[in-house]
């Protein structure tokens, strides 16, 4: 029988053996990878149309096995994007592209400068489109801190049943509709649980939904200089209107919603018209939902003075870690992502827009016509939707929403304190207690633009944002 | 020869003195890995917290200046802070009476004899055995403000009548009823088992003793269950209660804090402005606010479990 000084004994050597193997480990490590090639790992979202990531995992394996690469893809699901990134950047390790579905703007001191990614692709397709551009880009800084593969159309989803019923067949297009609209929604329909469905409460949907109504009453978070202007009578004016249409058409559920909420409520038709990507379309789709008949999309409603804009729902910023030892391939790939546009639009089922138009246009088509070429391939989709749409040209709209959807930071380029305010969910708030009384309108609107001037300062005394002269 | 005894001095040996030392060195040897844990994993993530709190380190930067209390007299002008603090002390009270009071319960019924008294001591231990994300999951389609079960259920007995209808999660108020309720089936089956343990410990002479001396159920629970479970009921409160605290899963998966942030917590609003919104030294000094009311509490709860040592 052993004592238990020769167990101990023994039980040293084997940590000794342990720490010396580990010691090699690196060496033995380096020699398996110089023999595998070279590896790039990748942070993903899980796609909300599960199609897509069907199709891009493997297409990075393939590409990565062309290039003598070992491409490993890890998806996480939408809200730990940002705290994945946070603890990578922490611990200096981790991915070497890392994909961000909001703004990157903040993280933009550990990211190398993709200026020359960009440079080429716009070498071969063309400029990209401009909210692509506000978002990936730093004019202060003069940095291009993310490369966008694609962005997300924002549109109204309304069910056409109900609108006709009430005299509007196709669907609101002011925001004012939408306040006429609903108690007589509520007087044919007493069994519908909310009959307008725009979010306020702290998630992504909500977070857009009211910047929507924010800029289409005139007002925004900052002016083109990043200067705070929240403080104004066109925010005020834009939280009287939240306050009379949460009074005539909505329920507190709209504060709990998470980003699922909306399109739930939608689909069990609880409600009759939401701010949405298509992805619940799909979702309606893939389920046969009795609501698919009544499916339908508007474009950005108009504001009192007719401005008619709509946020992003998602865009794509792709980033590479100063820390990576693969830059190089990373870059690679971000050009090789982007040269198979039409390949990602088609496997999201035409839920990704391609950022660069010219990468969807016709082989050979010459640089001048590319642009051009790539909108009309867009829209051939859109119009005779290859997805099973009845009638085909259901998402004919999402061809044209170019004019009406903005980067978040408008009027401005997107910057690490409106990142922030996002990911605080200020703007939801300011909404939520104006709308349903919590807070006045005005006091509101005091609270928010105090808690935003504080986070433009914060940034601004870092560097990273400019502006602060003309503060309200 | 000489000896303590014969020398006439008292001599204390300590179990340390008593070994030889090669049996310390194994004593250390033994002993490295939990202190190493201890340190790696509580203490230096603890003084980094407290470091940062006087920083403006923010998440996507490894730079930082150093702003002494700023962080501290910011977080305390911000209503949102000062909700969530109120909401701190409203949640860890509430549901720690709550646990106390229905682990009683609980506890009494699980001493008695019945058929199935297994199965039902291990649905009891279920909750606790379960991933908080997970049950919090099926806790969410309970309370989701369009489709509860709660509200669908009332609805068919009557009680929520043509418009009537509770929006637990878009409530501040129904809000919190909701985190307390998921908190309490959280840590019911804990504070069970540690009250069960301690009644079982009570020797039944005692009780038979006190039944000969004709002592009523209320003399007996007054004057010798509940001194005499003293030492372990403290410890499960206090246990409770830093838990509690510190707690941010419940809220974070069931509300994220809404409506208009008004039902955080310090730990969930921490994270939200820490984490998600990258201001780690405001985050930081948000999660040790409490630290002073923590730190009594620690004491006392080693104190007292000394105190349960000794009975």
């Amino acid at each position: 029988m052993e004592t238990r000084r020769q167990f101990l004994l023994k039980g040293g050597s084997l940590v000794a053996a342990g720490v010396a193997a580990a010691a090699a480990g690196p060496t033995i490590f380096t020699r398996g990878a110089a023999a595998a090639d070279k590896t790039l790992k990748i942070l993903q979202w899980s796609h909300f149309v599960p199609a897509y990531d069907k199709w891009f995992d493997p297409f990075a394996k393939e590409w990565g096995a062309k290039h003598g690469i070992e491409v490993t893809v890890d998806h996480v699901g939408f809200a730990d994007v940002v705290p994945r990134a946070t603890a990578e950047v922490a611990a200096q390790s981790g991915h070497d592209l890392h994909m961000f579905i909001g703004l990157a703007s903040a993280f933009e001191e550990h990211v190398i400068d993709l200026k020359d990614v960009v440079g080429t692709l716009e070498k071969k397709y063309g400029k990209q489109v401009e909210l692509a551009h506000r978002s990936t880009y730093n004019p202060f800084t003069k940095k291009q801190f993310a490369v966008s593969d694609m962005w997300v159309p924002d549109p109204g989803n309304y069910h056409k049943k109900i609108w006709t019923d009430i005299g509007q067949p196709n669907g609101p297009s002011t925001y004012e509709d939408l306040v006429k609209a609903a108690p007589e929604i509520k007087k044919k329909y007493p069994q519908i649980q909310i009959p307008i469905g725009v979010g306020l409460s702290q998630d992504i949907d909500s977070n857009m939904a009211v910047r929507n109504m924010l800029w289409c009453h005139g007002g925004s978070i900052q002016d083109k200089e990043s200067n705070v202007i929240l403080n104004s009578p066109e925010t005020l004016n834009a939280l009287e209107y939240a306050k009379r249409l949460y009074s005539v058409g909505m329920t507190q559920a709209v504060l709990s919603w998470n980003a699922a909420s909306n399109n739930q409520a939608f689909n069990a038709q609880e409600t009759s018209y939401i701010l949405n990507s298509i992805s619940a379309y799909r979702t309606a789709q893939d389920n046969n939902l009795p609501v698919l008949e009544n499916y339908f999309f508007v474009p950005a409603l108009k504001g009192p003075a007719g401005i008619m804009l709509a946020s992003e729902h998602v865009m794509s910023g792709y980033v590479v870690w100063k820390f990576s030892k693969s830059q190089e391939s990373a870059k690679e790939f971000l050009v090789a992502l982007i040269d198979a546009s039409r390949e990602s639009m088609l496997a999201s089922k035409l839920y990704n827009f391609p950022s660069f138009y010219g990468a969807v246009a016709d082989p050979n088509t010459v640089m001048s016509k590319k642009y051009d070429s790539g909108a009309a391939w867009i829209a051939k989709q859109c119009n005779n939707d290859p997805f099973g749409s009845k009638p085909a040209d259901k998402l004919a709209l999402l061809a044209k929403a170019l004019p009406w959807s903005t980067n978040l930071g408008y009027p401005g380029f997107a910057n690490p304190a409106e990142g922030e305010i996002f990911d605080t969910y200020v703007i939801t708030d300011m909404f939520a207690k104006a709308a349903t009384g919590a807070l006045a309108p005005k006091d509101s609107m005091t609270e928010a633009s105090n808690r935003a001037k504080e986070i433009f300062n914060k940034w601004r005394k870092k560097g990273m944002v400019p502006g602060g002269s003309k503060d309200r | 020869m000489e000896t303590a005894e014969t020398t006439g001095t008292a001599t204390f040996l300590t179990a340390t003195d008593a070994l030889s030392p090669r049996d310390r060195r194994l004593g250390k040897l033994l002993l490295a890995p939990a202190l190493a844990y201890i340190f790696l994993l509580v203490a230096l993530p603890f003084v980094l917290a407290l470091f940062l709190s006087l920083t403006n380190s923010s998440a996507g930067s490894l730079d930082f200046s150093f702003v002494g209390l700023q962080n501290f007299a910011n977080v305390v002008r911000n209503p949102v802070f000062r909700r969530a603090l109120w909401n701190t002390f409203v949640f860890t009270f509430v549901s720690q009476v709550l646990v106390m009071v229905l682990g009683n319960i609980l506890a009494r019924a699980l001493l008695k004899k019945f058929r199935g008294k297994l199965l039902v001591r291990f649905l009891i231990l279920m909750p606790w055995a379960a991933p908080i994300s997970l049950a919090t999951l099926g806790w969410l389609w309970i309370f989701d403000s369009t489709f509860s079960v709660i509200n669908w259920v009332l609805k068919v007995v009557g009680w929520l009548g043509p418009g009537q209808w509770y929006y637990w999660l878009g409530d501040p108020t129904l809000g919190m009823v909701a985190i307390i309720t998921v908190h309490v089936w959280r840590l019911l089956p804990f504070s069970t088992v540690i009250l069960l343990a301690g009644l079982t410990s009570i020797p039944s002479e005692v009780h038979e003793a006190a039944d000969i001396d004709g002592a009523g159920p209320l003399a007996k629970a007054f004057q010798i269950t509940i001194p005499m479970m003293l030492p372990i009921l403290t410890v499960a409160i206090l246990f409770g209660t830093v838990f509690t605290f510190t707690d941010m899963n419940v809220v974070y998966l069931l509300t994220r804090g809404g409506p208009y942030n008004s039902t955080h917590v310090l730990a969930s609003l921490a994270y939200q402005e820490g984490v998600l919104g990258g201001d780690v030294g405001r985050g930081a000094s948000i999660a040790i606010f409490l630290l002073p009311l923590l730190v009594v509490m620690a004491v006392l709860m080693l104190r007292i479990s000394r105190r349960a040592e000794v009975v």
